[in-house]
């Protein structure tokens, strides 16, 4: 449904994307990963038809985006900025999450139910004014008004950065809630332990380039990959990697928790 | 050097005390990492340190705050700003000029650096900070990371003996933010200036930090070494901090009775500990 064909991409003299293609069903949670500047935002942008790519094709439900009109498109694909202040603009929540519906639906008792079902799904009051959120709130306030219009994809620029750790948790559940309902989900993250819980696929950018693309635990043991790439890999994946043999495998506490329990008793066993 | 005694300030418009009743002295040459959720009084209790509080903000202020003895309350923040560098969260208002150099020059001038050190300091807090490829670049065109240490190398060229960051690496993905933590140890471990940091990842602050601060709600919650606050990890759990996954492995180990250490902080720890469990 998400198609790229040997996309390049360049604002200016300098290449900023080089030769990337890759393509992604329906349904699938896929995380975009790399350094600072490595081309991801750019990516995203180019994936939701804000940027038109400078040699080859973007297709999105066999739609090329560089023949399609924005607003089409707008339909099918919801964007969040790296950014929640770029998105918000209104005086109260429930405006802010009207905005999108109202450009995309007519039937008044449509707009006014789903907005409803929005305010009770994040715990907002409709009257509450955006700009004495916090960043945490604010952020799920952009989430919300994108979640309204129920698009078929959503893209997400780093959408937990600058939060405490319950407020992501937040975030993320309402994304994989969003995912397992079918919904596409493609984002990018500097947090690898949230890509390992939540995300099934990992492509890795590195100047521009797509170095790697596949299932998140075989990326995750790349080496070459992660070092070029500049990733520090989740902290029990470093682990298993010093442990050597016996741990392939194993990313999580409790698979870790698991595996040593059975190795110590094992040793027990030997020494009885 | 820094000591706060009974300090209690709520914002004008505030509902509640965004500081209440915070007692805390901070040592010279201390690494001293502050931590908690959103809301809880880090970007405040920074405020109060470097003369915001109650210089630029009004509300209702009690107790003190004394660096080396003088009471901020009775000294301006550009004196306060001789002795404590600040590096503020929101990076784009604190960047004043349109080139790179300009803006360590400007600081520079303001307090009257003779011109004669003038080169010597830009081109070094330049090279501290590993950004004098930069120097000539027009600040609209960095990311918000190359901002955050040109934010740096700008304070860093005034010689504070203290350093203020609030959550310095927001913008910098693992790699970048480790490195700017490793410039943070030089300058603590070599140049003996003591850093205070806010920083939501405590992955970080447990490798780099002496100490760390936890708040909640406007109060200190835990303040210790690393390791004291670390082993207080349900605690932190409560809050809704999380701990680094080596010590939540250190404590399942612990809670199935194979492990009876001291809880584990690092990645170093974390393989010694599995293999005194493992090995013959
Ligand atoms: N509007 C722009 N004009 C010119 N160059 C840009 C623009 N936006 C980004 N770039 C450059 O493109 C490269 C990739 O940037 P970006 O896609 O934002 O990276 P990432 O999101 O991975 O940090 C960087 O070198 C950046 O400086
Ligand atoms: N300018 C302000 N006016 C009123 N209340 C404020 C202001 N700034 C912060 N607060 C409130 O003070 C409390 C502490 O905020 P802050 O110090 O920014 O926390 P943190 O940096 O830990 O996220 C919060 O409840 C916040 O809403
Ligand atoms: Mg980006
Ligand atoms: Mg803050």
């Amino acid at each position: 449904m998400i198609r790229l064909q040997n996309v390049c991409f360049n604002y200016d003299r300098d290449r900023t994307l080089t030769d990337i293609s890759f393509h992604i069903n329906k349904g699938e949670f896929a995380a975009i990963i790399g350094a600072n500047g490595a081309g991801k935002s750019t990516l995203c942008r180019l994936l939701n038809g804000l940027l038109k790519p400078s040699s080859g094709s973007v297709e999105i439900n066999g739609l090329d985006t560089g023949h399609t009109k924005s607003s089409v498109l707008a339909r099918q694909i919801g964007f969040l900025f790296q950014n929640p202040d770029r998105q918000i603009c209104r005086n109260t929540v429930a405006e802010e999450i009207l905005f999108g519906l109202e450009l995309l639906y007519k039937d008044r008792e449509f707009i006014a139910e789903r907005l409803e079902k929005v305010l009770s799904m994040f715990g907002f009051s409709a009257e509450d004014n955006p700009f004495n959120l916090s960043r945490g709130e604010r952020q799920r306030l952009a989430l919300a008004s994108l979640i309204a219009v129920e698009p078929e994809i959503l893209i997400l620029d780093e959408p937990t950065t600058g939060l405490d750790y319950k407020e992501c948790i937040e975030i993320m559940e309402i994304v994989r809630e969003m995912n397992k309902k079918g919904t596409t989900v493609i984002m990018v993250c500097h947090d690898m332990e949230v890509v390992l819980d939540y995300a099934e696929r990992v492509l890795v950018l590195s100047g521009g380039k797509l170095i790697a693309d596949g299932e998140t635990r075989s990326v995750f043991c790349m080496n070459d990959v992660l070092e070029q790439a500049s990733l520090i890999p989740p902290q029990m994946a470093s682990l298993a990697g010093r442990l050597g043999s016996g741990f392939e495998d194993v990313f999580t506490v409790e698979e870790m928790t698991e595996l040593i329990l059975e190795k110590s008793n094992e040793k027990r066993r030997v020494e009885v | 050097m820094i000591k706060i005694s009974n300090l209690t300030f709520r914002y004008k418009d505030g509902r509640k005390n965004a500081l209440d009743n915070i007692n805390l002295s901070i040592n010279k040459g201390d690494f001293l990492g502050i931590t908690g959720t959103s809301g809880a009084g880090k970007t405040s209790l920074t405020y109060a340190i470097n003369g915001v509080i109650p210089h630029h903000y009004n509300g209702d202020y009690y107790g003190s705050v004394r660096i080396e003895g003088e009471d901020t309350f009775d000294t301006s923040p550009s004196a306060l700003s001789l002795k404590i560098g600040s590096v503020f969260q929101d990076i784009d208002t604190q960047l004043v000029s349109s080139v790179v150099e300009d803006e360590i020059l400007y600081g520079l001038e303001n307090f009257s650096v003779p011109a004669v050190e003038i080169e010597q300091r830009i081109s070094s807090a330049l090279e501290a900070v590993g950004i004098s490829s930069l120097r000539y670049r027009s600040i609209e065109s960095l990311s918000g990371g190359q901002k955050q240490k040109v934010a740096l190398a700008a304070i860093l060229a005034l010689r504070p003996k203290i350093l203020l960051l609030d959550e310095p690496t927001s913008e910098l993905d693992p790699e970048s933010s480790v490195q700017f933590y490793r410039i943070l140890r030089e300058l603590n471990e070599n140049h003996g200036i003591t850093i205070i940091v806010v920083e939501q990842k405590i992955m970080l602050l447990s490798e780099f930090a002496k100490n760390i601060l936890v708040m909640d709600t406007g109060k200190i919650v835990i303040n210790g070494s690393v390791r004291e606050v670390i082993d207080r990890s349900s605690l932190l759990e409560e809050i809704g901090i999380n701990c680094p996954r080596v010590t939540s492995l250190s404590n399942r180990l612990k809670e199935e009775g194979v492990y009876t250490g001291s809880v584990c902080i690092n990645v170093e720890e974390a393989e010694k500990m599995v293999r005194s469990i493992i090995d013959d």
